[in-house]
Order: structure tokens, then sequence, then C-alpha cells
């Protein structure tokens, strides 16, 4: 068994006494300070939040830091009470720009955190006389000396554990040393640059942040590891077992995401050995948490691109494959200057962010499907409750023109709901009540500015993330109108509401005619063009707004699971989807209605401008494990390649797993897309009998 | 305008050559293997597959004139050229269309598109004529090196096919023979040792094993056929390569 594994098992063991409770030590540094003014009263509540609990080290640890720590025995008043005060207190979340963010770890392991605090000081001193910032700064100070102390606590305690049974003296004792030498200056080693990122990421979730990325890792790494194995005191297998040892320590419900690979400003491939020894540390670990990217650009070596499909093909799903041509030509759209453009890496599940220099993320999803019941309806939603704009009569649209002509008046009025609403959460809360100082000293330049990062101490402003679903219901909807409306006159537009009203029952043929129309996905110019015009517009409608210090509202294509949710509430659509049924997922075209083959499918995925979504886009595909090995892995390399030629923004690829093979067994209908593939032979497996599809398992099973 | 008869055209086709394929299946066949796995392709005639599950009916064999096949293939280009790959004309038996299948593979010619055929071999050599010109590979199918099963089995001339075989070769095309492995019929040891002879003989250098598997069977049902090799079980990964020890020794061996 390797360290991490063993690690990973002693993590599963059951938690120390009492209850997870940050709120309970935060209390603590608020409990003696509340007459101090907002900034310094949360500063003290991260201090106590750094130095008050005692470190948890693993028996099985070489790198530490987890919030184990945060397990404490209270008596329910004061639990309570803490509760009760921090919660009146209150935090930034997701909405609010808490998390999602991506910290600048280079310059951190530039100066150490020493010199951060000699950062701090020195601005101080600059602005001596400016009471305000002289605050921020303070409390900012405060909190970076909470985290000094924690990571002398941390080893302190690997000293004191020395000797202790069932321990390693010797691992101990290099965790002790890496804690020393962080407190003294800058670290020298491989180890004590990860063992700092880490401490800190430690401290981003014991304040109770999510989605906080490692950004990088093999960029701002990689001068620490190149010294080490040229002075001969590391090897790769032995930055293998750190990088295991850091990464099964993340949490599996989490999505810290890690990136590797991209350009530089000259368009040179920075892939380097540490972005292998990372892809294989995340494939050794085998577990969620670890949200590996990888920017492709053409000039990624094949190499290192094939490794990513192997990864990916253990069916682990790791690395997503990022276009980092399609990235870049996106974030330039915006302004942020040319060299800060190509250290972007991605937060959360796939949203850009330039590393280190931007409040942290917020998202929300934007539902573009509802917006059909509004023109079928005179302007309101029965299905979901809600209010569009009355477009007219039915029968006052004649044309397929006029049609997208009312769609976009509904949708025009869609975005400029979503972004007062967006507004009104994101303004709504006190800006300068709600300040991050340790959080700011992670990003630049809020040291130097002597600001809060959500009150202009970041380099650039907030952006928000709006996530645009279902663009495979939206086109095959259009599609479907134009061929049965308006080219074969099968049926009018009043005919059609009242299908829809109806969820088409009593409708039947005229379902059967919307859904033999063209699907997205199909490589098929007469539905796809509908995909490129979803996209050019609503992008153009969120471009005309901005967040409250003037950031852009981005969008994306990707949503998670939010097409399931957001498909219940919903009518049905003109595509055939019943009503409450998911809408499309993400950037893809709806499940099982790509019926042509996956280059076919990536032909219609890459028809929009990616470049406008400057969010992030996912495309999520299936493929059989065989495609991962042997030859048939260079075709799937040459695939991936031609996509992103062609403008694809993100590949999110899995094996289809034996897991998949039964849900389709179990669930046809779902799975109407997924192929099995021989020589000179390919049919669709939810076609195939019972014992038909069991040889596919048994052979998947080998696989 | 020249029609040709085409059951299917498949994207993304893996197993069927260099790179990533496209293949248009012709319609029609002048054999009749029991074991075949695209029986809709053996009839001329339009074929419509019943389906029980989700995805309903589905109607193969059209007539598409070369512009559409064409129009259809080249969707696919830029996949071809990053890929190493191209179009493959199987079928049924490509061959017997061996005019219009000649007229689509001039225009790929025209835009660079490579070729490869998948063919059983047993038609006039007239037919290889008007198409060698525009063919970069033959995936060459043998099934049996017995002329009596040949017959009597698939209903062909394995004469013939040995001989267009011979010419092919002779002529300096590349050719991939393949050779599918069908339990009960060319698996035992006697013929396993006849094909590799007869291979050698005809001065073969690459052969691809293509083991048997069934999951044609659904097609059968879809049709109202009875699958004869309904209840055969697929070969297992021992014997495969017991199998192909017989091969490895002469020629360049893939299973597919």
């Amino acid at each position: 068994m390797t360290l991490s594994t063993s690690l990973r098992r002693e993590m599963e063991k059951a938690p120390p006494k009492g209850s997870y409770m940050p709120h309970y030590f935060r209390y603590l540094g608020y409990r003696d300070h509340l007459g101090e003014p907002i900034e310094q009263l949360r500063a003290e509540g991260i201090y106590a939040l750094f130095t008050e609990p005692v470190p948890h080290i693993y028996r099985h640890d070489l790198i530490v830091g987890n919030t184990r720590c945060l397990y404490t025995a209270q008596s329910p008043l004061v639990e309570q009470q803490a509760a009760s005060l921090v919660g009146r207190i209150g935090l930034r979340h997701f909405g609010t720009n808490a998390d999602h963010f991506a910290p600048h770890y280079q310059h951190v392991l530039e100066v150490g955190v020493p010199g951060l605090i000699g950062e701090l000081r020195q601005s101080l001193a600059r602005y001596a006389g400016d009471e305000g910032k002289c605050r921020t700064l303070q409390a900012m100070l405060l909190t970076v000396e909470g985290f000094f102390q924690m990571i002398r606590h941390y080893g302190e305690q690997a000293e004191a554990m020395k000797g202790r049974k069932r321990y390693d003296s010797e691992r101990l004792a290099f965790i002790a040393e890496n804690c020393r030498a962080l407190l003294a200056g800058p670290p020298k080693t491989f180890a004590q640059a990860l063992q700092l990122v880490w401490l800190s990421h430690t401290a981003f979730m014991m304040e109770g942040r999510y989605a906080m990325a490692l950004g990088r890792m093999d960029q701002y790494l990689y001068p620490f590891y190149a010294r080490d194995v040229a002075a001969g005191t590391l090897s790769r297998e032995g930055a293998i077992v750190l990088l295991e040892n850091t990464f099964a320590k993340i949490p599996t419900n989490d999505v810290v995401n890690i990136c590797i690979g991209g350009d530089d400003e000259q368009g040179t491939c920075q892939v380097n050995e540490l972005s292998f020894c990372i892809l294989q540390a995340v494939k050794n670990g085998n577990v969620p948490g670890p949200n590996l990217s990888a920017r492709i650009s053409p000039g990624t070596p094949d190499d290192f691109l094939r490794a990513c499909l192997q990864s990916i093909g253990t069916g682990l799903g790791y690395p997503a494959l990022m276009n980092d041509t399609v990235n870049i030509a996106a974030l330039r759209r915006y302004g942020y200057e040319e060299r800060d453009v190509y250290h972007y890496c991605m937060v959360g599940c796939i949203e850009n962010f330039i590393t280190g220099m931007q409040p942290p993320w917020s998202d929300g999803r934007f539902d573009a499907p509802r917006f059909f019941e509004y023109i079928f309806n005179r302007g309101v939603s029965e299905v979901s409750g809600t209010l569009g704009v009355d477009t007219g009569a039915l029968s006052g649209i004649t044309s397929m023109r006029a049609f997208l002509r009312c769609l976009e008046k509904q949708l025009s009025h869609g975005v400029a709901e979503y972004c007062a609403t967006f507004r009104a959460y994101n303004d709504g809360i006190n800006q300068a009540y709600y300040t991050e100082p340790f959080l700011s000293c992670f990003c630049y330049d809020c040291i130097g500015r002597g600001l809060d990062i959500n009150n202009g101490g970041s380099k650039y402003p907030s952006v928000h993330g709006a996530a645009l679903m279902g663009v495979g219901t939206m086109s095959d909807s259009l599609a479907a109108i134009e061929q049965v409306v308006f080219i074969d006159r099968a049926a009018t537009l009043t005919e059609l509401g009242e299908a829809l009203r109806c969820n088409f029952e009593g409708y039947e043929a005229l379902r059967a005619k919307l859904l033999a129309a063209p699907k997205y996905g199909n490589g098929d110019e007469f539905v796809d063009k509908y995909a490129v015009w979803f996209l050019d517009f609503l992008s153009s409608q969120f471009d005309q707004y901005k967040t409250r210090d003037g950031g852009g509202i981005y969008v994306a294509m990707a949503a998670n699971t939010s097409n399931i949710s957001a498909g219940k509430c919903i009518a049905a659509t003109p595509d055939g989807r019943l009503r409450g049924e998911p809408l499309s997922d993400a950037a893809s075209p709806t499940y099982g209605r790509d019926k042509n083959g996956i280059t076919q499918t990536l032909n219609s995925v890459t028809r929009p401008d990616y470049t406008k979504a400057a969010c992030g886009t996912v495309v999520n595909q299936k493929l059989s494990p065989a495609m991962f090995c042997g030859e048939k892995l260079d075709k799937l390399m040459a695939l991936v390649r031609t996509y992103f030629k062609k403008g694809g923004q993100e590949l999110q690829m899995n094996a289809t797993s034996r897991k998949v093979l039964l849900a389709a067994m179990a669930e046809p209908e779902k799975y109407g897309s997924l192929v099995v593939r021989v020589s000179g032979f390919s049919d669709y497996y939810v076609r195939l009998s019972r014992d038909v599809q069991l040889d596919i398992l048994n052979r998947t099973q080998h696989e | 305008m020249m029609m040709l008869n085409v059951s299917h055209i498949q994207h993304f086709s893996v197993g069927d050559g260099d790179g990533i394929r496209t293949t248009v299946f012709f319609k029609g066949c002048n054999l009749h293997c029991p074991w075949c796995h695209n029986p809709e392709t053996i009839s001329q005639a339009p074929t419509t597959l019943h389906y029980k599950s989700p995805l309903g009916d589905e109607l193969r064999g059209r007539l598409l004139s070369v512009e559409e096949v064409l129009c259809e293939v080249l969707k696919d280009k830029e996949y071809y050229e990053e890929s190493g790959g191209g179009v493959t004309f199987s079928g049924g038996e490509v061959m017997l269309q061996a005019e219009g299948a000649q007229a689509l593979a001039k225009r790929l010619r025209e835009r660079g598109v490579s070729l490869a055929v998948d063919t059983a071999g047993c038609v006039p050599w007239h037919a290889f004529a008007l198409l060698n010109p525009y063919v970069d590979t033959y995936l060459y199918d043998l099934k049996t090196a017995s002329a009596r099963r040949y017959a009597t089995v698939i209903g062909g001339s394995l004469s013939l096919v040995l001989e267009n075989l011979r010419r092919l070769l002779t002529a300096g095309k590349q050719v991939r023979v393949r050779v599918p492995l069908i339990p009960g019929f060319n698996t035992d040891s006697r013929s396993l040792v006849a094909l590799r002879d007869c291979l050698r003989e005809v001065g073969a250098q690459t052969v691809d094993l293509l083991p048997f598997h069934r999951l044609g069977s659904g097609k059968y049902e879809a049709m109202g056929l009875a699958y004869p090799y309904r209840a055969v079980k697929p070969l297992g990964e021992a014997r495969l390569a017991h199998i192909k020890d017989y091969f490895s020794p002469y020629f360049t061996v893939k299973i597919e």
C-alpha cells in the first residue's frame, strides 16, 4: 500500500470527539474584541481561527495541513453563542465573492510569509496618515501573523510528536524542518514550497472557503522542482509522492482546480516535467476533489496530450481539456494586460480566472428554454409561475425571422432581469463591512494599494459568470419550428402553442414531426445556425451589463447538473421535449440526439464562436474504454487536436465504464447515442439485445 | 447522374483502416456469409429495421448521388488530415457498384482524401481495374482456404478471390488481408493452417484477425430473420492469442 493510500484510510477513520466548529474559534477572537472596528474584528476572528486550534498531523503525512483541528467539544450554550455571534457578523459567500479564487501563489512563494509581513509593514509606513488604508493593512497584517503562528504550531507539533507510538520520527522531522524554514524566509525546496501552498490552502478551508484553486502548480512550483532535481535532493518519484500526499487531503466533495500546461506570451508551450508529475499524482490518487484541467495548445507535445488521455481513460475522467487558443482569445476581449492573460487558470469547474488578480468568482444560471412559453402564452409562464414580456398574438408572427425577433425580445428582457437580480444581491451587501483581510494578501495588488480585495484592492474588477443553459434544447426547438411550422406548414404556431400547453397530450402526431426535425449535434447547418445565434445573441446582451466594480458579465456554456433541476419547472418545448424533462446539458447536444458519430457532434459543437464565452464551456462526451488504448489512442488524440483547431473550447471525456453500460441497460431512453464500435460495424448500445449487451459488459470488465 | 446504392454512412470509424475514417456501406452483396454482422446490406432493395427500443425504426438503403455522398464524407476532412485517415468503402460488396464507386473515388482523389476499399474480392477483375488508380489500401477479406466451403457456405468462388488477391499484390497495391474468425467455420487447427499456407502462397504481408461477435443479432431480429449465430459466444482472449500464434511467425498480425 502506498503512503497516500494509507493516508486516505487514516483520514476515513472517525473524526475526533465533538463537532466541526470553525465558528467557535472565530468566536474566540470576536469575543474579546467586540469594540474594535469591523476590519480589526474580522482579523481577530481569523487570528484566533488560525492560532487557537491544535494542529492535527496524520501518521502518514509528509505535507501537513487539514481541518480536523476544528473539531471541538463545547457546551451547548457556548456552541449556540458562538454560532449566533459569528452568524450575525456574517461572512461573504459564493454569490458575494468569497470563494472560487486562485491565489497568487507564485508571489507568495517568491517572498515567503516573512516577506508578506515585510510588504505589509512597508505599505503601512507608506500610507501612514491614511487611516482607512492603515486599518485595512493592519487587519491584513494580523491575519498573516496568525498564519505565521499556525505554521509554527504545525512545526512544533511535529517536533513534539517525535517518538510517539506508530509515528515515523523521520517524517515528523521532515515536517518540522519544512515548517521551521517557512518561518525564516521564502521556501527553499520543492517540499517547503508545496508545504507553504498547502498550508495556505488549509487556512482558506478553515475560513470556510470552497472551490479554492491551486492554479498553475506546474509553473509556480517548477523552479523549486528543477533546483532540487539538479541538486540531486529530489527525484521525479519523490515529487509525485509529495504531491499525492497533498492531493489526498483535498476533500472529495470539494472542487479544487489544478491547471497544467498552457502557452506563454511568446506562444511557447509551458509543459514541463512537473506537469507530468502532477498528472501522475492525480491519476494515482484516483479520487474526485482535485479537479485537474490541462491547457492544450497547438504547441502542446503529443506525449503530454497522450498522457492526459491515458489518465482520462482510466475512468478518472481527468484532466478536462481546455483549448488555450480559444480561452486566451476570449479573455483578451475584456482588456486584461497581455502578460496577465497568459497566467489564467480555472476556478471551480471551468471558470477562467486571471490568477491572483481579480476578486473571487460568482456564477448564476440562465435557463433560456423557459422563454418559449412567454411567446406562446402572452408573456406568462404558467409552469414556472413567472412573467416575461407580451410579444403579441401568435397569429401576428408570420415568419421564422419574426419568431426569432420575439424570442430575442423575451431573452433581452430576461437578461436585464437576471443582471438586475444579480446586482441587487451582489451589491446588496456593504463591501466595506464584509472585508477579507487574509484572502486579500493573496491577491495582487491589495497590499500595495492598501485596499481590501473586494473594495478596489485587486488589479482587475470582479467578474460574474452567467451559465447559459440548454443550447441543444434551444437550437432543436428553433429548427423544429422552422421545419414544421414555416417550411412544411404542418402546424400553425397557435396549434404548436396549444400542443405545448397540453404537454403534447392529444398532439402525438405533431410531436413526432417535431422530433423528426434536424437535431443539434449531427453536423447539420439547418439547426447548428441556431446554436451560433444563441451564443452570439446572449453574449452580446450580457456584454451590456457590468458588475458592481465595472467587470464583465461573462457567459458560460456549462451548468453542472442544473439542466436537470431547471428542466423540472420548464414547460414542454418545441423540440418535442416534455414538461419537466431535463434541458440539454452544458454545451452538448441533447442526450441521445447526436446520432451521427462523435465527429459530427463536434462539427456542430464547434460552430458557435466560443471566444464569446469567456467564462468557459463544458462539452461532455462518453467514449468506449478501447479508444484510450493502443493505436486508437492516437486517433483520439487527432480527434482532440482537430476539435480544438476547429474552435472547440473544452472537452470533458469519460470512458464508458461498466456503471454507464449498466445504467444504459436500465434506462435506455437516456443513452440513445451510446455507440458500440468494432471493425466494420457500429450500433447503438441500447438497441442490442440483453445477452449481447452482456458480451460488451464483460469485455469492459477486462478493460 | 451516377447514383450509388448506399446502406448507410458511418462517421468516426476507427477499426477500418488508418486514422479517423468515414465508412460508406454500399448496399447489395453477392455472398451470403451466415455470420454476417451487417445483414441489412446484403439485399439491394431498401431494408427497414424494426427496433423495439426507443430509437424506433430505421430505413437502410437509399440511392444517393456521388455529390451527395461526397458532401457527407467531406464533413470530416479535417479529422482525416489530422489523423492520417480518410474514407473507407465497405458493404455489402462495393465492387458490385464499381462504376459508381469509381466516380466517387475520383472525386475523393481530387480532394486529396485517402481511400480504403473493404471487399471480399469475389468479382471480375474488371471492377478492380476501374478502382485501382484511386485506392490507397484494400482491406481484403479472406474467409476460408477451402474452395468447397467457400462455394457451399458463402456462395462464392475461392479461385476468383485468390486470383484477384494475387493480381493486386503483384500490381504492388497495399493490401491488408482480413480474416474473420468464425467459431465452427474456420477456427479449427486444420482451417487455420490452410488459411495461413494459402496466404503465404499468395504473398500477403499483413493479416488482420477479426474475432467473431454477435453484435449484429439485433439487426436480424429487427429484420424478422433468425440469426444462425445467435447463441454462439465470442472467442475468449486465450483462444484468440492461440489463433494469433498460427499467423504471427509469417505476417504482421493485428487483432481488430
